[in-house]
């Protein structure tokens, strides 16, 4: 039996693709798109180094939303202008944002619990 | 010597933005510091003018000073935002190297230089501890009455 190579685990290169051709609203060439699925994967070396040092500097293990603000913060993107909840509104679709923003139901209750 | 005044009506257009320590400066000290900032980089400039043998226009240097002073708005919040976020309320060394940490090479430059401080306060905590053995603690009495009357003024 043929072993399977082990690949490093990465987003997949059609959703890469889609998302940038739908911010980039011009025709983008195929070399170009594996630019850009290297600089995702230098991206997320970088964001995990980051989210690390701010969870060392909390003195916790557990990566927390509150890290991931602070990196969004550093990098610019959370500001006193447009805090985090109004991005995860923007951006994100409705099942995650269920998930993010509390939401109040029917029978008193608030999901996700605060 | 100078307190800036506080009032409410004039400090912060939207009371959602909170309030900062820039926001409570009558526009007058910002002036002063401004100058400071501006004086100190004038004598930086002179120093690497002499040193690489080039001229710093006056251009220049007041354009250097205004970002200096804008940078270290960024610097403030940034390490205000990092000291909050390892719940506490005095920034320290740590919020200070994980600012600089996006660029190696200063941060093994201020990682040395912190490094270099803390040794120092060590010898001279221990200097103050055989004084104080000596004299009978005296220069603590001496310190509190200072940070008690600063209190009233960040509130």
């Amino acid at each position: 039996v043929p072993q399977r190579k082990t690949r490093e685990p990465e987003i997949a290169s059609s959703l890469i693709k889609k998302i940038f051709s739908h911010y980039a609203k011009m025709p983008v060439t195929r070399d170009a798109f594996k630019i850009v699925e290297k600089c995702c994967e230098r991206y997320f070396k970088q964001v995990c180094n980051d989210l690390e040092a701010y969870t060392n500097h909390a003195r916790r293990k557990t990566v927390e939303k509150a890290d991931l603000e602070v990196l969004m913060r550093r990098q610019g993107l959370v500001t006193d202008k447009m805090p985090l909840h109004v991005l995860i509104e923007r951006y994100l679709p409705l099942e995650y944002r269920k998930l993010l923003i509390p939401v109040a139901i029917s029978g008193n209750r608030v999901v996700p619990c605060p | 010597c100078c307190v800036p005044v506080q009032r409410p009506g004039d400090l912060c257009a939207s009371p959602c933005v909170a309030l900062r320590r820039t926001d409570l400066l009558v526009p007058w000290v910002l002036q002063r510091l401004k100058a400071a900032v501006h004086y100190t980089v004038g004598c930086l400039c002179q120093e690497v003018a002499e040193d690489q043998d080039v001229q710093f226009s006056k251009q220049t240097i007041a354009a250097i000073s205004e970002i200096t002073f804008r940078q270290c708005e960024n610097f403030a919040k940034d390490l205000e935002m990092f000291a909050r976020h390892a719940k506490r309320t005095t920034v320290t060394t740590e919020d200070v190297k994980l600012l600089a940490r996006r660029s190696s090479s200063l941060l093994k430059y201020i990682a040395q230089k912190s490094e270099e401080i803390t040794s120092s306060n060590m010898e001279q905590k221990e200097k103050k501890k055989k004084s104080s053995a000596v004299k009978g603690g005296r220069t603590g009495k001496q310190e509190a009455p200072v940070t008690e009357s600063e209190e009233p003024n960040m509130a």
